[in-house]
């Protein structure tokens, strides 16, 4: 059996990066040596006069559809480790036409323009430029074009079943038509212009046969599409369709869909925790009731063949058991969830930078959404109409990840925990396989400054020493101090690291939930980490803050205590705080959660912020005295509420108070 | 001996020049698990240059903002960095290299010069819709039977043969 990058979730590794540079190498110098590399013989299908692009074409759709019908048939390549794009029939249409009159008018399509550029066409750069504006513009009208692009979670369909043949039976038909036209093409290249060399040739005649040999020989195959018809993701379907939808899959439903239909505020669903009361209690999915397996039958009477019940607990081999048995007592009506609990927070709470595989930003929108709905701690409101009603606050909570969703992934060595307490307290006990590191080793003293955040080389160094490279998943844990989370994810984010999340309620949340420790220190094989020079955007300087200064729209945050800000206490050669600086002290996002300090709900930091804050587009500026409680300030803003523009003053106070030339607000 | 005069070699057989592509195609499949691609290395190219005009917009902007702050580290971006090199090594090899704006000889320059950049245009917007081109939807697609690449494959040559007699003038000797 092949494991493909794609189906080991790799694709995003240099190894893969490598493979693909080598198979375009084949693809481009093959495109080159049918002729490709020429935009006169592209264009000449469109006159009829050079048929190559249809025979090249066919015979490479024909060749690999055999192939692959072959090794998915067979079992050597599983339907599911291959990605499939999904069917937007309108997208298709419409993109299809527009392509074409490109196609006709450029005389290149991508691929060959990249292989006609190489056989140095300068038409082909020029249409490649176009194409770069093409996909900018694109990009532009994409508020506009959503609707029709549609979201990127369509199903994937295959036309022999949109046809409704058995696949063996439109493989061979497909094979026929392609070698018809192959034989027309020759037919036309004669008549129009003299040539079809393979007109009548013995070298076609035996091609034609082969081929249709081939096909013939799919009808052994047994039908190989079992593997991939699970692939297609959940979609949001009307209500009657849904419940079609889940009468059908027989006797389990998929984490999207009942994520999709409870947020959705479904009545008719009933969501069962068969585990322990106890593990129940520390997290389970939210809307879900506790039921123990022995009490089912009697619990679940008043909704025996009424509405949907959804058995689920860790794994599926319970839910399926308890599943049987109510299915024999009579109840058509239940359900267990695909993958269980750890599938469920793996699929659901899973933040779109912690994903290995592209997600469209329509995806990425559900992903925000449903983690918005199952992150939140409160109780389901009862009612549809609640949920419908209730105040919608804009908060991404990208970059949160829960600690069951975090013990999901252990020993998965593509994610890395940073644990940010005192040495001593990882050394008695820590998240297994994470790594001790102080926050105090990413600052240091710049121009006359102390305790500023390092420059990115010096980061990338302590990352590469921690055996993080730039596709790592970093998740950061921090003790009492979420803000040491937070500045680490700032250091993260100059680097221009992608992949990174703060574990919410920190290390108590952990111990509180009763997720596994260890005492053992984890094998570190030091890595190579380049960091991007143009990821911090965010930082500013003490020249850049006075700019600023009165500036229309321009919010300074002083987030240190009141009386800091006040002047009445200072540890600092001037007291007070930079003029028309508001204060909103970093405690005020903290509250007591879990065992722990965590950040308080997003929806009443979204409402406080919304007072001081004119919109999400503002420009914010936040600093303390030395950047590091700022930095949880610019976390919260940028992160979990959603602002886009928060700069920080790294220097803070510190340097402010130091600058006799600075103005100071009392 | 002086590359003026070499003569280009002959073309492969179409047919078999088709086999090899589509093993290339399977080969693609087997190691990486994804068909293959142009028009998505090109689209995360377009996402580069966005972000170097523009960064927060584009960082913001719903398309390419999901892409992240370095949108070329993506497989395809290297697949089309490979289809440039396989191509100038297979051209330089077979002596078709030459350094030319391929037109009809009655054609200016600057004809086909706008024709090949509204058409890269059309294509660089038209392939995002779709999500691919003539390689990822239509060839890489068409292969595993997905209804969308059909209907793809479809529109594409029937837009090309309503457009062709209008843009017929590029080619004319």
């Amino acid at each position: 059996m092949i494991d493909t990058f794609y189906g080991s979730d790799s694709l995003g590794t240099p190894a893969a990066f490598l493979a693909a540079l080598g198979i375009g190498g084949l693809f481009g110098f093959i495109l080159e040596r049918a002729g490709f590399g020429s935009s006169r013989k592209l264009a000449g299908v469109f006159y009829f006069r050079d048929m190559t692009v249809v025979k090249v074409m066919f015979s490479a759709m024909i060749v690999a559809m055999l192939g692959m019908s072959m090794l998915v048939g067979l079992g050597i390549l599983p339907g599911d480790h291959v990605f499939h794009l999904p069917t937007v029939l309108r997208a298709q249409v419409v993109g299809g036409l527009i392509f074409g009159v490109g196609f006709a008018m450029g005389a290149w399509c991508p691929g060959t323009a990249a292989a006609g550029l190489g056989a140095g066409r300068l038409d082909a750069l020029v249409f490649l430029g176009g194409a770069l504006l093409g996909g900018i513009f694109f990009n532009e009208a994409y508020p506009w074009l959503r609707g029709l692009a549609g979201s990127g979670s369509e199903p994937v369909r295959f036309v022999y079943e949109s046809l409704g043949l058995p696949r063996g039976a439109f493989a061979f038909l497909f094979t026929l038509v392609a070698v018809g036209a192959f034989w027309l093409s020759e037919w036309v290249e004669r008549r129009v212009s003299g040539t079809g060399e393979y007109w009548d040739s013995k070298f076609l005649k035996v091609f034609s046969i082969a081929l249709a040999s081939v096909a013939v020989g799919l009808f052994a195959l047994p039908d190989p599409e079992n593997g991939t018809a699970k692939e297609a993701p959940a979609e949001q379907v009307h209500e009657a369709a849904l419940l079609e939808t889940v009468e059908s899959a027989s006797d389990h439903i998929e984490p999207e869909e009942l994520a999709d239909r409870l947020i959705a505020g479904d009545a008719s669903l009933r969501v069962v925790d068969i585990r322990p009361p106890e593990e129940f209690a520390s997290s389970h999915i939210r809307g879900g009731v506790n039921i123990p397996m022995a009490r089912l039958p009697e619990d679940l009477a008043a909704w025996k063949n009424k509405g949907i019940i959804v058995l689920y607990s860790n794994g599926m081999t319970h839910p399926a058991q308890a599943r049987d048995s109510l299915q024999r007592l009579g109840f058509n009506n239940a359900y267990f969830l695909t993958d269980g609990l750890e599938g469920f927070s793996d699929r659901i709470l899973t933040p779109v930078s912690l994903r290995h595989d592209p997600v469209s930003p329509a995806e990425a929108r559900r992903i925000s959404e449903r983690r918005r709905f199952f992150m939140d701690p409160s109780p389901l409101p009862q009612a549809a109409a609640a949920v419908r009603n209730a105040p919608r606050v804009s908060v991404s909570g990208e970059r949160l990840v829960d600690p069951a969703w975090l013990a999901g992934r252990l020993g998965r060595g593509d994610t890395k925990m940073l644990d940010l307490r005192p040495q001593p307290d990882y050394n008695s006990n820590h998240i297994p396989g994470s790594l001790a590191l102080s926050v105090e080793s990413l600052r240091g003293n710049r121009g006359g400054v102390g305790s500023m955040l390092l420059p990115a080389e010096d980061l990338a160094r302590r990352l590469s020493a921690l055996g993080i490279d730039p596709s790592a998943f970093v998740v950061l844990v921090y003790g009492d101090k979420a803000y040491d989370a937070t500045l680490a994810a700032l250091a993260l984010e100059r680097v221009g690291h992608q992949k990174f999340a703060v574990l919410l309620g920190g290390f108590p949340r952990w111990i509180k939930e009763g997720h596994p420790v260890d005492t053992r220190l984890p094998d570190v094989s030091p890595a190579r980490y380049t960091a991007s020079q143009e990821a911090d955007g965010f930082t500013v300087d003490h020249r850049q803050v006075r700019g600023m200064l009165g500036r229309r729209g321009v919010v300074i945050l002083d987030v240190r205590p009141k009386e800091y800000f006040d002047g009445r206490k200072s540890d600092e050669a001037r007291s007070g705080h930079i003029p028309g600086a508001v204060n909103r002290p970093y405690t005020q996002d903290l509250a007591e959660a879990g065992g722990g300090k965590g950040f308080r709900p997003a929806a009443e930091l979204a409402e406080e912020y919304e007072k001081l804050i004119p919109g999400k587009d503002a420009e914010v500026v936040v600093y303390c005295r030395t950047g590091h409680q700022a930095s949880q300030a610019y976390f919260i803003l940028k992160h979990v509420l959603g602002y886009t523009r928060v700069r920080w003053y790294d220097g803070g106070w510190s340097e402010w108070a130091s600058r006799p030339e600075l103005p100071v607000g009392k | 001996m002086d590359k003026h005069t070499a003569v280009p070699q002959s073309h492969w057989n179409p047919y078999l020049a088709g086999t090899a592509l589509g093993l290339t195609l399977v080969l693609s499949y087997a190691v990486l698990g994804a068909g293959l691609g142009a028009s998505g290395g090109l689209a995360r190219a377009s996402a580069a240059l966005s972000c170097a005009i523009a960064p927060d917009h584009t960082r913001m902007s719903e398309y390419f903002g999901g892409w992240g702050g370095q949108p070329l580290r993506y497989y395809l971006v290297f697949m089309l960095l490979g289809v440039l090199g396989g191509g100038a090594v297979s051209a330089v090899t077979s002596d078709r290299f030459r350094l030319a704006l391929e037109r009809g000889g009655a054609c200016s320059a600057r004809k086909r010069f706008i024709f090949a950049l509204l058409g890269g245009v059309m294509v660089g917007f038209s392939s995002r819709l779709a999500q691919g081109c003539t390689s990822g939807q239509a060839l890489s697609g068409g292969a595993l039977l997905l209804t969308g690449s059909m209907v793809f494959v479809c529109a594409v040559f029937a837009g090309g043969y309503a457009a062709a007699y209008f843009v017929r003038g590029q080619w004319h000797d």
